[in-house]
């Protein structure tokens, strides 16, 4: 166990090195001459030298790249272009509403797909099962958009049942009364294609040879479906539900931004608005390294779901 | 005996891509998904050549007329019947630029192809539509500014007066060849990667791996989104390659894994045990076994790239501004839908909706046909 | 006694399965047989006889989905019509009184439920008892069924046991209620044929000891003849004859069931040529003349075309933070193979047999070791130099579905080595090649234009031997290349390989676990177990007289069919 974990660890060296080397060819290569951005457009040479100069963006690139290293290694990435926030700073305060919406979407919607997967899949072939996946199919290609502005513009603005935007002080506030648009809408777009995902997930457990040992023994059907069917469908939903852990740190980009909610999300958005690089590459270098820890978690996870996990 | 003496026992056999079409035949409602598919791209082929919604930028009703359903706003405009017929008197608005203006062409350094829908010539820089529009433009010039508007329109007009329902066809042209072009290129990249990962394995699959979770370790949006920071300059082909270089990561891993599982099959290492090379057993042998993996994956990305590039260019990431898409349109309806002007949200969110449904089902149904194991 | 206590009777059974919307497939077409209480009935047949569905049916577990039980059939237990019945009455029958073991005990069992909680579930539903109660009842099952360490296995879960001990826990599961009638699909078939040997006295004894009925479903009329009392032979839906064992195995009437027990290879007679179905259904029903027997074994004058020295192969696997694990799958194998001459090879799953054929043509590297053939040794050549040499070892595969490339035509699958080698001098040539060798090996030639998914197990299985004839090879390497093929078919795949060694005289390295079909078919036999060869000899002579242990203790776990039972 502790041999695996650490050879885990040692393998997201290479993967972390594979990030930065892609952020920074992205902003440092691609990106072009940063000052040019950070100047405006009207700047002389000489301004432009001293930015170059204050950025390090003169140097060599192999120096940058340092220099980079040293950054991500001190968790210091300096100040937000626009704002001259520091970036830490940035990162720790947008975190805190990010969650409040996106944590209470993940569990509710996860909750109820499971339901109404094992309930479809159930009834499988029957009309009640067609017309949900119908239902989901459809409600799945109604862009996400529409969904927000139509559901901003009649709740809070037509109906005034929720505050159209803003965010306060207190986390019940934040939670129960921000939130709480945000929270349904987006759980209206993300029902239909986990349902529809778990719904698969189930239906290849059921056919599979054990159910029928379960059903030649007499065990009812839904004692079949509950403990049986759920028990090893849950591995693939836990899975799926593992890959999404990581948006949990970058928010709900359109859900932050419609309801000006100041999570991580809305803040991204401002910073590619602003060209504000070093938040993004602050941002991305973060959210990645915690994508890696949050995966090696998943996969420790595993082995409490599924006993035929080895960890080696 | 010759193989001529053969022949008239010989009757086509069915290949299994056409039992597959036999399937998908009986399914009914896997053939009229495909039906609406197949007008909407032939709707943004239409577009892209010119034939439809040509002069969609042409102000031809009143500002924010309603659509002729509802009726002509109270609010007093006037009502002109248009005398001309559309195109004659086209006129090109100041807030719409011309994509082959030789003005703008020297001050971007890559014209926008967003006129190159037709064609695989994505932003290549010969417009094949220069010569009309530029015909047009001076058609445009020539006439008098003078204007007819019209109080109602089908399905309504925007704010500067232009028909929604041009806009939207207009519109497919971006989000239909955007979600198409870019689930080419993620397919490609993916099949390909995967293919030589899963059937060398080895160093090769190591580091095909290491390359899979760098990309996978940052979430897709917000790697999209650093993309679309680091690139100034919006155009089809920027987005069409954000996309597309960011989403190849799922097909990686499925393609990765049937290869793996091909590779042990017993036709693959008889195919070797015959002398088959590696490269002929990887795309003779294995390819045509996994296409139907492909087919139904490139059917997905189409539909998730066609979301991707309606919000990027909500957010002002996607394409220009001059560039009519969907993402734009329910950027504008997004203000109007305040003012009670709804039509241009309803008519663009259930143009893409009806789309994207039909483009699910056509691939749900592909699965269906494709692999009849699977139900 | 037995014979008028009728336990369960089935009465003009009949199932239809829809394939399509408009397309229904009847698979079990009016069956009517009964099972006496306290005895053994076999219900006998190949794949799509009906059998396992006719089980299915008894349970009520067909699905739903798309099988019927169409109405008039009966089956009669305990004084009702199962058909009739509701589904919780189902339900209480189901594991208490008739309950059922599978041909795949692994995905039987549930993979994220340890064994006694499994076993526990089946004890509280129907017997009531407390948890606590339930668990001292399993482990007392469990060290019924022969679970060594009962107490500790308990809580382990099935992925962690064997083939067999995970068999002996279904059968612990349907025996866990003391019901009157266990329902056995194929429960052997999966399992290596020491354990079936076991398995198949653990069903024998709890049978007697419980006094149950078992209604044993299988294809292998050699297990058949020393377990039943009563035989139901089916085929295609139908019965064709049913009977006392006795009766059926000493004066079958019909004449598929005399096929069926003549086509299959025995240990004890070997004619030139195996009888197949055929020649009885054209005869009559009439057994056909008895052939001459065929002399096997080396008489110390062959010539040798391949020989293998000290073949090791190693598999490699991490653990630890640093370590690694090798193992052995192959372990100093040597052997001669003679020209025109059948080796054979045999051994339990596990044993390196599969992995020395696909070393020896390189389609796994060896880890060291020679294959000399014409001399030069076949490991060490380049792969440029290899080509040359590849067309003359061929291989023939186990799963004739997996075996030929489901998107190329026949034509293609035989054209593709001959381009490959640059056989035939033009495209036409090829082709009248082709041809010629689907005719050889007794195909049509309209099979040309065809698709591998429109021929049987055995029609592919023929294709792919007549891939290999397009290289003419001096070797041809069959890996248990007629194990998934249903007896009567596999007596003529067999045939077919005996005709085309005396034709072109090739040597055949025959592997297979299935000890009376390598019998019948090798001159020498190797036996081979973890990794390491235990004995070779003349087949003859190895079946006679085993020297070594493990092949006494392989031996004597054959079936050994009606002759041998008491």
């Amino acid at each position: 166990m502790s041999a695996y974990i650490i050879r885990r660890v040692w393998q997201m060296v290479p993967t972390l090195l594979g990030v930065v080397l892609l952020i920074f060819f992205l902003f440092n290569w691609i990106g072009g001459d940063p000052a040019y951005v950070l100047a405006g457009k009207i700047s002389n040479p000489e301004q432009i030298e001293n930015i170059r100069r204050q950025l390090g963006v003169d140097q060599p690139y192999w120096k940058q790249l340092l220099i980079f290293l040293q950054q991500i290694l001190t968790g210091d990435f300096g100040a937000s272009w626009s704002t001259n926030e520091k970036v830490s700073q940035i990162f720790l305060t947008r975190l805190g509403p990010s969650l409040t919406v996106l944590v209470p979407i993940l569990v509710l919607e996860t909750l109820i797909a499971i339901v109404i997967a094992l309930g479809v899949a159930y009834v499988r072939g029957s009309l009640t099962d067609r017309l949900v996946m119908v239902a989901c199919t459809v409600g799945m290609s109604i862009s996400l958009l529409v969904y927000i502005i139509v559901g901003q513009y009649v709740f809070a603005y037509k109906l005034g049942w929720f505050p159209v935007q803003g965010w306060g002080e207190s986390v019940s506030e934040n939670l129960f009364v921000y939130a709480a648009l945000p929270v349904l809408l987006g759980l209206l777009v993300g029902i239909a294609p986990n349902t529809r995902l778990y719904r698969t997930f189930i239906l290849d457990e059921i056919n599979q040879d054990y159910v029928r040992t379960a059903r030649a023994k007499g065990v009812s059907e839904n004692r079949t479906m509950l403990v049986h069917v759920l028990r090893n469908a849950l591995i693939p939903i836990i899975t799926n539900v593992m890959a999404y852990l990581p948006g949990l740190l970058v928010g709900a980009f359109l859900l932050e931004r419609f309801f000006s909610i100041p999570g991580i999300g809305r803040e991204v958005i401002l910073a590619v608005e602003r060209s504000d690089f070093p938040v993004i590459k602050a941002v991305t270098i973060y959210v990645a390294m915690a994508t890696m820890v949050i995966n090696l978690l998943a996969d420790l996870m595993y082995k409490a779901v599924d006993p035929r996990v080895v960890l080696k | 005996m010759t193989t001529m003496t053969a022949s008239p026992h010989f009757v086509a056999s069915p290949g299994l891509w056409t039992l597959a079409w036999r399937r998908m035949r009986r399914d009914h409602v896997g053939m009229v998904s495909l039906l609406i598919v197949a007008a909407f791209i032939l709707m943004m082929i239409a577009s892209g050549s010119g034939f439809l919604a040509r002069d969609w930028s042409k102000e031809v009703g009143a500002n924010y007329a309603p659509p002729t359903f509802v009726g002509a706003d109270a609010s007093g405009q006037s009502v002109i019947i248009p005398a001309t017929e559309a195109g004659e008197g086209d006129v090109v608005e100041s807030n719409v630029s011309d994509p082959i203006a030789s003005e703008l062409a020297e001050l971007r350094p890559k014209p926008k192809g967003a006129v190159a829908g037709a064609g695989p010539s994505e932003g290549a820089v010969v417009d094949p539509l220069a010569d009309i529009m530029a015909e047009i433009k001076g058609k445009g010039g020539t006439e008098a500014v003078k204007e007819q508007r019209a109080a109602t329109l089908p399905f309504g007009a925007d704010k500067w007066g232009r028909d929604v329902l041009q806009k939207v066809i207009k519109g497919s042209e971006t989000s239909i060849f955007v979600g198409l072009a870019a689930a080419l290129v993620a397919t490609l990249l993916g099949t390909v990667f995967g293919a030589f990962s899963g059937y060398y394995g080895k160093w090769v699959d190591d580091f095909f791996n290491w390359f899979y979770s760098v990309f996978t370790s940052i979430p897709y949006l917000l790697l999209i989104l650093a993309i679309a920071a680091v690139l100034q300059q919006k155009g089809l082909t920027t987005i069409i390659l954000i996309l597309g270089l960011t989403g190849w990561t799922g097909i990686y891993r499925l393609i990765r894994a049937e290869y793996l599982k091909h590779k042990s099959r017993e036709y693959v290492q008889a195919a070797d045990a015959i002398g088959a090379s590696g490269n002929r057993r990887m795309f003779v042998h294995i390819l045509p076994n996994v296409s139907h993996v492909i087919l139904v994956q490139m059917s997905l990305h189409v539909v998730q790239f066609i979301k991707a590039e309606v919000i990027l260019s909500f957010l002002g990431f996607g394409v220009p501004v001059d560039v009519v898409s969907w993402g734009s349109m329910l950027n504008e309806a997004q203000n109007e839908l305040i003012l009670g002007k709804w039509w241009q949200l309803v008519v663009a969110g259930t143009a893409m909706a009806v789309l994207v449904t039909a483009f699910s089902m056509l691939t749900d149904s592909l699965r269906d046909a494709l692999d009849p194991k699977l139900k | 006694m037995a014979d008028q206590d009728i336990l369960l009777a089935v009465r003009d059974l009949r199932v239809s399965f829809r394939l399509d919307r408009d397309l229904a497939f009847e698979a079990v077409k009016g069956v009517s047989f009964d099972v006496p209480a306290n005895s053994t009935v076999a219900l006998v047949g190949e794949s799509g006889s009906g059998k396992s569905v006719t089980s299915l049916s008894i349970l009520g577990l067909l699905p739903p989905e798309n099988s019927r039980i169409l109405p008039g059939s009966k089956i009669l237990f305990g004084g009702h019509n199962l058909v009739e019945l509701s589904a919780s009455e189902k339900r209480r029958l189901r594991g208490a009184e008739i309950s059922m073991i599978f041909q795949e005990p692994m995905s039987s069992l549930n993979p994220v439920l340890t064994v006694g909680y499994q076993l526990g579930e089946v004890l509280q539903l129907h017997l009531n008892l407390s948890p606590k109660q339930a668990r001292t009842r399993a482990i007392e099952l469990l060290r019924e069924v022969g679970i060594p360490e009962p107490d500790r296995k308990i809580d382990a879960y099935p992925f962690q046991m064997s083939g067999g001990q995970q068999q002996r826990v279904m059968i612990a599961m349907a025996i866990a209620c003391e019901p009157k009638l266990l329902i056995a699909d194929e429960p052997t078939t999966a399992l290596d044929v020491t354990i079936q040997r076991q398995i198949l006295e653990l069903i024998g004894e709890l049978q007697k000891r419980h006094r149950m009925s078992v209604l044993f479903i299988t294809h292998d009329l050699a297990v058949v003849g020393e377990i039943a009392d009563r035989v139901v032979v089916m085929k295609d839906g139908i019965i064709r004859e049913q009977g006392l064992a006795k009766d059926v195995f000493e004066r079958p009437q019909d004449a598929y069931t005399k096929a069926l027990l003549l086509c299959r290879p025995q240990l004890d007679r070997r004619p030139a040529r195996l009888p197949v179905i055929d020649d009885f259904m054209s005869n009559g029903g009439k057994a056909p003349p008895a052939l001459a027997e065929r002399t096997r074994g080396l008489t110390g004058k062959e010539e040798f075309v391949l020989e293998v020295k000290g073949l090791c192969k190693d598999f490699h696997s991490r653990e630890g933070l640093f370590g690694k694990r090798t193992f052995h799958a192959v372990k100093d194998v040597s052997f001669r193979l003679a020209r025109g001459k059948t080796l054979g090879l045999v051994g339990e799953s596990g044993s390196g047999k599969t992995t020395v054929g696909l070393t020896l043509m390189r389609l796994h590297e060896a880890s060291s070791g020679e294959v000399l053939f014409d001399g030069k040794d076949l490991l060490a050549l380049s792969p440029s130099e290899m080509m040359a040499y590849k067309r003359r070892i061929q291989i023939i595969f186990q799963n004739p579905y997996a075996s030929l490339n489901p998107r190329f035509t026949v034509g293609a699958v035989l054209m593709e080595p001959m381009i490959i080698h640059s056989i035939g001098a033009s495209e036409e040539e090829r082709q009248k090649m082709a041809m010629d060798l689907l005719k050889r090996v007794g195909l049509p030639e309209v099979s040309f234009y065809k698709y591998p998914h429109e021929f049987s197990g055995g029609q592919r299985q023929r294709i792919a031997i007549a891939r290999c004839l397009t290289m003419k090879p001096d070797v041809l390497i069959c890996d248990e290349s007629v194990s998934a093929l249903d007896v009567s078919v596999q007596a003529q795949v067999l045939n077919l390989l005996q005709d085309l060694q005396d034709e072109f005289r090739m040597s055949y390295i025959f592997i297979s676990h299935d000890l009376a079909v390598v019998k019948y078919i090798s001159d020498q036999v190797m036996v081979m177990n973890e990794g390491v060869i235990v004995e070779i000899a003349n087949s003859d002579d190895i079946y006679r007289a085993p020297k070594h242990p493990y092949t006494q203790k392989l031996l004597a776990s054959i079936p050994k069919g009606w002759h041998h039972a008491p």
